[in-house]
This record gives structure tokens, sequence and C-alpha cells, in this order.
């Protein structure tokens, strides 16, 4: 089991929560299995590139991105870029 | 039993609902919903009373949201997508069209790149229309600032199988089979920065406009000129001469009850997207475009303001629209403008309509 924690604007397309415990052995296992997968994704399957995922402060990209595996991890971090207007 | 007008105010940070009295004065506003997401159209249906934005965001990407308490909560469409033969991803949703009356749950969606989506179970999923998709033109069409973006569809409410999008910058094209097939009607509409400048595709149309009680009038706002058809857009006329103080701008409304009433607000050029000389008005014709009449009473001057395509709305007493600095005005008493909300953040889009309690 591993926590995920997401944005506060995906926590609200959530019905308002922001920490999921998810069953997965990888990040992308664990990305898709939460309500608001379909905005994490474009519709060919790949991360936006605007996302950083870390892994126990891990950075998930450096890790295989959604191959990262999560054996012994506690939590998954995503978080939206933070530059823009 | 209080009664007005409720505009759904969409800004690139979320969506507002602003309560206005009868008279358009006194002004409430309540927001952001939505709060975070690039609300580029919200509107509602008249058939069921639901709320629907198009939104989007840089991070999260494109999708269509519905609410069907007044906003107090919202459900998200499936992913929003193109087949993957065709090579295109989905960029932006940028035009929620609610169906016919006799075609309860049926919506369509207008996105770039040049897309039109079609909903048949009120927005939970959306399948692309193949005949735009796959246009034989498609290959001239080319996107502007705003991306290739499907930003206007107009149903014919007396004819079931007519129907015209607009595509920035592609041009406007009429389906008379239900959306299977789709002609290009750009007769006599300028696009001067192609080699031929009266192409028969590539135009740039800001805004189109089916007038409800002349379904074969339209409007358009154009890059290059305003212009009215009156045969289902077979041929257009320019019509930013005798009054307009430029052809350039984006939005357009019309009056619902008289086919030769519109209004547009002009700005300084392609190049120059504000109020030209630092004047911000509306201005309206009475005769079909033949000549045009300033409307500024109540806006303030100088303002050097943009105001986008989708940022502008009518209704059979009045007209609104929102700028870029975050202003809202609805037009009082006929002819004086009040600024019901500022401070806002960029109005990408406007829509009223009635409200009670």
């Amino acid at each position: 089991m591993v926590q995920v924690i997401v944005p506060s604007i995906l926590a609200a397309q959530a019905g308002g929560r922001q920490q999921f415990d998810v069953e997965a052995t990888t990040v992308g296992e664990a990305m898709r299995a939460l309500p608001v997968a379909d905005l994490l994704f474009n519709e060919r399957g790949e991360w936006s590139r605007h996302l950083n995922v870390f892994v126990d402060g891990r950075d998930a990209r450096e890790h295989g991105g959604p191959a990262c595996p999560l054996a012994g991890a506690h939590e998954v971090l995503i978080i939206a870029m933070l530059s823009g207007g | 039993m209080a009664t007005g007008v409720l505009a759904l105010v969409g800004t690139r940070k979320g969506l507002f609902l602003l309560r206005g009295d009868d008279d358009r004065r006194g002004w409430l506003a309540d927001g952001p919903l939505l709060a975070g997401w690039a609300v580029y159209h919200a509107t509602v249906d008249p058939r069921d009373g639901a709320f629907y934005a198009a939104t989007n965001h840089i991070v999260y990407g494109p999708t269509v949201q519905r609410s069907a308490d007044g906003g107090k909560t919202w459900e998200r469409s499936k992913k929003i997508g193109l087949p993957q033969c065709s090579g295109l991803t989905v960029n932006a949703v940028w035009h929620i069209e609610p169906g016919r009356p006799q075609e309860p749950g049926t919506l369509y969606l207008g996105a770039d790149p040049g897309a039109l989506f079609r909903s048949d179970d009120a927005g939970k999923s959306w399948m692309p229309n193949r005949g735009i998709l796959e246009h034989p033109t498609r290959d001239r069409w080319f996107p502007g600032a705003g991306g290739l973006c499907c930003d206007s569809v107009q149903l014919d409410p007396g004819d079931p199988q007519r129907m015209y999008v607009s595509i920035a910058s592609a041009g406007t094209l009429r389906s008379d089979d239900g959306g299977q097939t789709w002609l290009p009607v750009n007769l006599n509409v300028a696009a001067e920065y192609l080699p031929t400048p009266y192409p028969e595709i590539g135009q740039c149309v800001h805004k189109l406009l089916l007038h409800p009680a002349r379904p074969e009038r339209l409007w358009q706002q154009n890059h290059f000129g305003v212009y009215r058809s009156d045969n289902c857009g077979d041929c257009w006329e320019r019509l930013d001469q005798n009054g307009l103080p430029t052809g350039f701008g984006f939005p357009i409304m019309i009056d619902p009850k008289d086919p030769d009433r519109a209004f547009v607000i002009p700005e300084k050029s392609p190049e120059y997207h504000y109020s030209p000389n630092g004047e911000l008005a509306v201005y309206r014709t009475g005769d079909g475009g033949r000549t045009w009449q300033e409307m500024s009473d109540g806006l303030p001057r100088p303002a050097w303001a943009a105001v986008l395509r989708e940022a502008s709305a009518f209704d059979a007493d009045s007209l609104y629209f929102g700028t870029q600095s975050g202003s809202f005005f609805a037009l009082a008493d006929g002819d004086t403008w009040v600024e019901a909300a500022r401070h806002l953040p960029p109005i990408l889009s406007v829509e009223v309509t009635q409200w009670s309690r």
C-alpha cells in the first residue's frame, strides 16, 4: 500500500480528497488507480510534461517514469508545474 | 419571487456566477467555481438547466464539466480524444452548444485542432465528427494565436440536418446532412494573410452566429471584417464601413427579436488587440450592417480593452461583455452600460440566462 498525494486542483476534482491509499507496484499503476487519472495522462497515455512525481523524495522520471517501482515505498507525491501566470 | 439575469463568466482562473437584478444595475458575484481551470466557455442547457463548462489547464489538459445543481458540484467528461490514426490530439476545448429541443442529451463541442465532437449522453462522453476530422481541405487549415480552434457551432432550428461550424483558420463550414459532410461557405470572405485573398478555405472566423428567427441569415466577426449572409453562407457581404472605426474584433452579438440588429466591439487592428484610440465601445447596426452607431455611455474612457471571441452574450432584453482586464459590463435601460464586476481574472467567456428564487 502506498499513499498518493495530489495537488489541490486535482483534489477538488476528486470530491475534496487529497490523499489516496492504493495498491500498486509501479508509479504508473498508482496514478491510474486515482479517480483523476484521466487528468494525469494525455489521450495517448503519456504523462503531462508539466507534472513532477516524487517517490519518497526521488524524482520518478529519473527512475523509469511510469515504470518506476514502488517496492517498499511509502509516498507518491504528485506536483504540478509551479511556473506560469 | 425575485428574478433577474444570471451570467456565467468564464475566466482564466475559474468560473464566476454573477446575478443581476431585472434592471441589470445591481449585481452579486459568486466564485470562483472550478477554481484554477481556464473556462473557455460555460453555458446553460436550456432544455434542463444544467451548466456545462469547457475547461482547460496547462498541466491537466482539456475537459468538459457538467453541473446539475447550479454549480455546486461538477461531473467531468470521460477523456476527450481523437483517433490515434489521425495523428492529432486535443489541445483545448472551446465551445459547447446544446442540441436541439428534440434531441435531449445531445450536445456539440468545438475544439482545437479544428475538431467537432458530439455527445449523446449529456456530456459524459464525446465522439469526434469524422466529416470535420477527415475534411479534404484540412491540409489548408492553419492555427491562429488561439490554436486551430473550432469556436462556433450553430444549429439551424428549422432544419434538423443543417448546422454550421467556424474554425480559425479554416473558415465557415456548413453541413446539410446532419454533420456527415461539410461544405466550405466562405465566398467573398477575405483572408488577407494568404496569397489568394478570397480562397475557398482558410478564413479566420472569430465568431459566427445564426439568427434564430431567420435561420438563413448568418453574421460573423472575422479577422478581416464584419459579414452577413442571407443565404445560409452561400455568399457573404462585408459590412465594416459606414460608422465602424475598424473591421477587426472578436465577439459579435445579435438581437433575437430583430434579424437586422447586430453588435460588435471593434479593436484597433490584427496587430493591436485593443480598443481603437483608447475608446472602448460597442457598435450597433439596426439596418443589417449598412450603418453602425457607437454605444459607449457608461463605459470607461480611456480604455484599451480586449474582448475575446466568447466574451459577449445577449438575451432578448440586453447585451453583456467582459474584458481581459476583468471587467464585466451589462447594458441597462437599453443604452447605458453598467460595470457589474471588476478585478476578475481575465474574462474568456460570457453566457446569460434567467434566474429566479
